[in-house]
């Protein structure tokens, strides 16, 4: 058949159906739009912190780099460049530091480099002037973030990098047009020796990058690795940053991965109930077309144009509606993972994300047109106009597969939760093959009950529920509805067992002390960033103290995981938080920490190195030491894991004795506010740090815990209005089309009210056996991804069944899907009785 | 043009007892010729149109269309036999509503490759012929029922078959529509030397018809004109 027959063919037929495929475009555009903005955010958020990279270490390969924020002697570039086959050496300081503005303060990744960056760098760095900034003695800044806190070129801003608060000198602001998307990256670029000024770190680097002859990348490899073995220092590849990242950034993109999926299952089901309303008219097409000689072929190609039509339009439209929801929506990041990576704010849209959406909404298309009408195309006519029988054995075999698919599920909860996604697809499977035997049943305690109801609306809502010809679209609507649920209660509950776990993680790590002394901003939540001690007599003696002890801890790259280390001083209560233990004895766990040469380690570290309690093992710090594991917790709520030494072993393996805050503790009795303002007035106007307390700061983690898992709520609220918006539109049109029939009733004297009764009644079953077994199945969902996320990522899960938020998921969707039916329902049924005849 | 030659078709029953729909019927059409056939409601009238038009297979006999057996046609080949040899008049007119009756008629000749525009220009002349000249642009929810039939009377004949089956054409109609799209039907298929089998209850089909005979309980009867005349009073 010719393609512009098919074309014709299409143009000639669309009239009839605009508003059902406008409804079909609708819900395709929502599952594309859902998968689109999420892969967007997954990608920028990976992708912000490769841009970065990438834009600093342009074509270089290698990079020797320090274990501490401390840095190495800066004198080691000579031996480097002195290598055979080095053909560039690029010495790099690096600093976390909080750049306070007029307006406001951000957390920035502060860069130093020499004049080789003009050169060897990669465009992030190649683009600045160095020589005028250097001759300035200034800073260059990302235009987005020097007006975010209110500072323009040629301005000082005031830095807070560990106990300094040096002033510093804003000389030129870079634009997109200069740096391109990264100009929405948290970083200032300077010249190597002010950077070094201003960090108080004279002489010293944190990095050294290298660019090898092409051929010799071995050789400067091994010898790289034997300077490093010597000094302490880290071998690793150049982009290493990006890599450690996408380690952190692992149960973000897996929630992506899960959420995209459920979305786009949301998305295909509305359009699906949209197809649905096109399917008598596309039988009878197929009918005709069949009878008059055309082959199944020739039946599929007219088909699949309308699919493809449809689909590459809604995908279209989709790609538009994505923008905007991962623009206005999405385009937050995830707080806890800023804190450890120089995560930047950039859309990053490539064409990967584009086609994943584009095929998505296609192939829902295709299959939404297609495969309804399956039998009327496929199956020979000479059997299609023989007697069906009826199948007797299918609701036994969706019983039974329905249970198969539960017990799937159940074995990958006991035996291997990493593989929670998989178990997620086995238990929508199982709810959709328990939907039309829970239908089923309905409808027979419909049936029986019946009798005790005067009025004929329950006799009717259950003929119209048992009837063959709606069997498909209601199963589809409820299937939606279930599906939404079960996201949504999966989502929810899943995020408010980690919400909590978190909660109850971040006032244990705040009970050591009530008062925190440790460097600002908004990205040290962790207290990771070391400084030189302080003068401490003046604060001992300020009224209500009773004590204070200096706190270690920092970010420690071991393998390809950025890991949180925390060096407990020896008057801590709780050195190890008391519900984070998820193997060996609390007590003597913290006693063998206080001893001394044990430390306490995240489980999924351990597993990945296959550590048991008792076991010895070498820590990667600046000064390698071997501990052995006194007992195994969660990651502490950090991704890659946490690792707890006694502030001493911390000291000797970190070669410093540099705290990165200070327990305050206060006499009994003594209130936690003013001391706070004695502490900071005896700290004085030029400290780099600042105080606050136990409750402020754990507002602040509980805020940014938040923060990072707002996604998931968002989330799981657009799929409940994408399946409210589905269902209701769906169950209206069925209603709608209904009219002739209802104007028969009336002509048979029913009266409106009853018909109105019949079709709410019908409307509440359907999408209430939907939503009901979605919110069941949702409790379920919740169960496994909280033990995924507890025994894959670590995280500190608190396991809990969340059935009033099921309740709530299921009343909402019910009550407002059904009171948006009710509506055409009450115009449906007073249709004129004379209608009927009209038609 | 059309042969049958002891034609069975049975279909298994709840009770055990199949139900003889088709039971040995044997019958000649020659070109040009038009039959009637009528009988009552479960005669096996409807089931004997689909065993011509390859849509249900025999339980036995043959179905002989311009000399070639279509009870042992492939699907292919059936499908290829209604797109060209075999035109069939549907008692329900499913025509696509949102599309002219032009685009309507033209539906078979544009799924044997024709172009639209030549396919436009060979089912223009039908219509014009059934009285449809005005109404070719005219959208299929515009048409009258006899419009529409007549619509479906030209789709059928637009790939000028050797053979018209036409299913009831005239059940929706009311009586002056009724002659006119019989006598239309007639008139076209005797100028195109068309054989026509025409199920029917109408009485005003024999008329038109060269031959009318009767099915009951499957099985073909002679004509009997006062039994057709009974069967319509009681209607």
């Amino acid at each position: 058949m010719r393609l512009s027959n098919v074309v014709r063919l299409y143009r000639v037929r669309l009239r009839g159906r605009l508003v059902q495929e406008a409804l079909a475009l609708s819900g395709i555009a929502v599952g594309v739009a859902l998968l689109f903005s999420s892969q967007v955010a997954s990608t920028s958020l990976n992708g912000s912190v490769a841009q970065i990279t990438n834009g600093i270490v342009g074509h270089m390969r290698f990079q020797l780099a320090a274990r501490a924020p401390q840095g190495f002697e800066e004198g080691l570039l000579g031996e480097v460049q002195s290598m055979p086959g080095v053909i560039g050496a690029l010495p790099v300081l690096e600093a976390r530091v909080n750049m306070v503005g007029p307006t406001a303060a951000r957390t920035l990744e502060l860069l130093g480099a020499n004049p080789r960056l003009a050169y060897l760098a990669g465009p992030l760095v190649r683009r600045f002037s160095y020589a005028r900034l250097a001759d300035l003695s200034a800073l260059a800044l990302p235009a987005p973030i020097a007006q975010a806190i209110g500072v323009s070129s040629l301005r000082p801003v005031r830095l807070q990098i560990g106990s300094l608060a040096p002033r510093a000198l804003v000389g030129t602001t870079l634009s997109a047009r200069e740096i391109g998307p990264l100009a929405d990256s948290p970083i200032a670029l300077g010249p190597l020796f002010y950077v070094q000024r201003l960090a108080g770190m004279r002489g010293r680097v944190t990095s050294i990058f290298v660019r090898p002859r092409p051929g010799d990348e071995r050789e400067v490899r091994s010898a790289l690795a034997r300077l490093a073995g010597a000094r302490g220092l880290n071998v690793r590849p150049a982009n290493f940053e990006a890599t450690l990242f996408n380690q952190a950034a692992g149960p973000t993109n897996q929630s992506t991965l899960l959420f995209s999926a459920i979305s786009a299952l949301v998305g295909f089901l509305f359009a699906f109930n949209a197809l649905l309303l096109t399917v008598p008219q596309r039988r009878n097409l197929v009918e005709d077309l069949r009878l008059d000689g055309y082959t199944a072929g020739m039946i599929v190609k007219v088909l699949l144009f309308d699919a493809l039509v449809l689909g590459a339009l809604a995908s279209l439209a989709g790609l538009a509606l994505g923008e905007l929801l991962s623009v206005e929506l999405f385009s937050g990041n995830p707080g806890y993972l800023s804190l450890g990576f120089p995560v930047g704010s950039q859309r990053i849209v490539n064409w990967q994300s584009v086609s994943i959406a584009i095929a998505g909404g296609v192939v829902a298309a295709v299959l939404g047109v297609l495969a309804p009408l399956r039998r009327e195309i496929c199956s020979p006519l000479t059997r299609a106009f023989e007697r069906q029988r009826r199948s007797k054995g299918s609701i036994v075999r969706a019983l039974v597969g329905g249970l198969v698919a539960v017990a799937a599920t159940t074995a990958i909860l006991l035996l291997a939760p990493q593989a929670a996604i998989v178990g997620v697809v086995c238990l929508i499977g199982a709810l959709l093959l328990f939907l039309p035997v829970a239908l089923t049943g309905v409808v027979a305690v419909l049936e029986r009950l019946r009798r005790h109801f005067s009025g004929v609306s329950a006799y009717l809502a259950a003929i119209e529920l048992q009837s063959r010809a709606n069997r498909t679209r209601a199963l589809a609507i409820g299937a939606t509805g279930a599906i939404a649920v079960f996201g949504s209660v999966a989502i929810q509950g899943a995020h408010s067992n980690l919400q909590q776990g978190l909660d109850r993680l971040v006032h244990q790590l705040n009970t050591n002390s009530q008062l925190w002394i440790m460097p600002p901003g908004e990205e040290n939540l962790l207290a990771s960033s070391p400084f030189p001690a302080i003068e401490l007599s003046a604060l001992r003696s300020s009224p209500g103290v009773s004590a204070i002890e200096p706190v270690m801890g920092g970010l420690l790259d071991y393998d390809d995981r950025r890991v949180w280390v925390i060096g407990a001083p020896p008057g801590s209560p709780e050195p190890i938080p008391p519900s984070q233990l998820v193997g060996g004895e609390l007590a003597s766990a913290a006693a063998r920490l206080r001893a001394g040469g044990w430390a306490v380690v995240s489980q999924a570290l351990a597993q990945e190195h296959h550590l048991r309690i008792g076991q010895r093992f070498l820590l990667p710090s600046p000064r390698p030491a071997v501990f052995r594991v006194a007992a195994l917790i969660t990651n502490l709520g950090w991704p890659p894991g946490a690792v707890i030494l006694s502030s001493a072993d911390y000291a000797r393996a970190w070669a410093s004795a540099d705290p990165s805050a200070y327990y305050v503790r206060l006499a009994p009795g003594v209130a936690p506010l003013p001391a706070r303002a004695r502490l900071a007035r005896a700290l004085g106007p030029t400290s780099g740090l600042g105080v606050e307390t136990s409750h402020q700061r754990e507002l602040r983690q509980r805020s940014a815990s938040r923060q990072g898992l707002a996604r998931l709520s968002e989330i799981s609220w657009l799929v409940l209005i994408a399946a409210i918006l589905a269902m209701g539109a769906a169950m209206g049109a069925m209603i709608w089309q209904r009219r002739a029939q209802l104007a028969d009733l009336k002509v048979d004297g029913f009266r409106r009210g009853e018909l109105w009764r019949s079709l709410l009644l019908e409307s509440v079953l359907l999408l209430g056996t939907g939503c009901s077994i979605g919110a069941v199945f949702g409790i379920y969902g919740q169960i496994l991804l909280s033990h995924a996320l507890a025994t894959v990522t670590g995280f500190p899960v608190v396991f809990s069944a969340e059935v009033p938020s099921a309740l709530l998921s299921f009343l909402i969707v019910t009550a407002v899907a059904v009171a948006i039916v009710a509506v055409p329902g009450r115009i449906a049924a007073g249709a004129r009785p004379a209608i009927s005849t009209q038609e | 043009m059309l042969e049958l030659r002891d034609l069975v078709k049975h279909y298994p029953a709840g009770d055990g007892e199949p139900v003889r729909a088709v039971d040995g019927v044997s019958l000649v059409l020659g070109p040009g010729e038009l039959v009637a056939l009528h009988g009552p409601s479960g005669s096996g009238k409807t089931t004997l149109l689909m065993l011509i038009a390859a849509l249900l297979r025999p339980d036995s006999g043959t179905v002989i269309v311009d000399g070639k057996d279509v009870s042992t046609l492939s699907e292919r080949q059936a499908a290829h036999l209604r797109l060209c040899e075999l035109g069939y008049v549907r008692q329900a007119v499913h025509l696509l509503a949102s599309a002219s009756a032009l685009d309507n008629a033209a539906l078979k000749l544009m799924g044997t490759g024709l172009d639209v525009g030549e396919a436009h220009r060979r089912a223009m002349p039908l219509l014009e012929r059934l009285g449809l000249g005005e109404r070719a642009r005219h959208r299929a929810e515009q048409l009258s029922m006899g419009e529409r039939q007549r619509v479906m009377i030209a789709r059928a004949l637009s790939t000028d078959p050797k053979l018209v089956l036409a299913d009831e054409p005239t059940s929706n109609l009311d009586s002056a529509r009724a002659e006119e799209v019989l006598g239309l039907l007639a008139d076209v298929c005797r100028e195109r030397r068309t054989a026509v089998l025409l199920v029917t209850h109408d009485p005003r089909a024999a008329a038109h018809a060269d031959r009318v005979l009767a099915l009951r309980d499957g099985r073909l009867v002679e004509h009997e004109p006062d039994r057709l005349a009974f069967a319509v009073r009681a209607e």
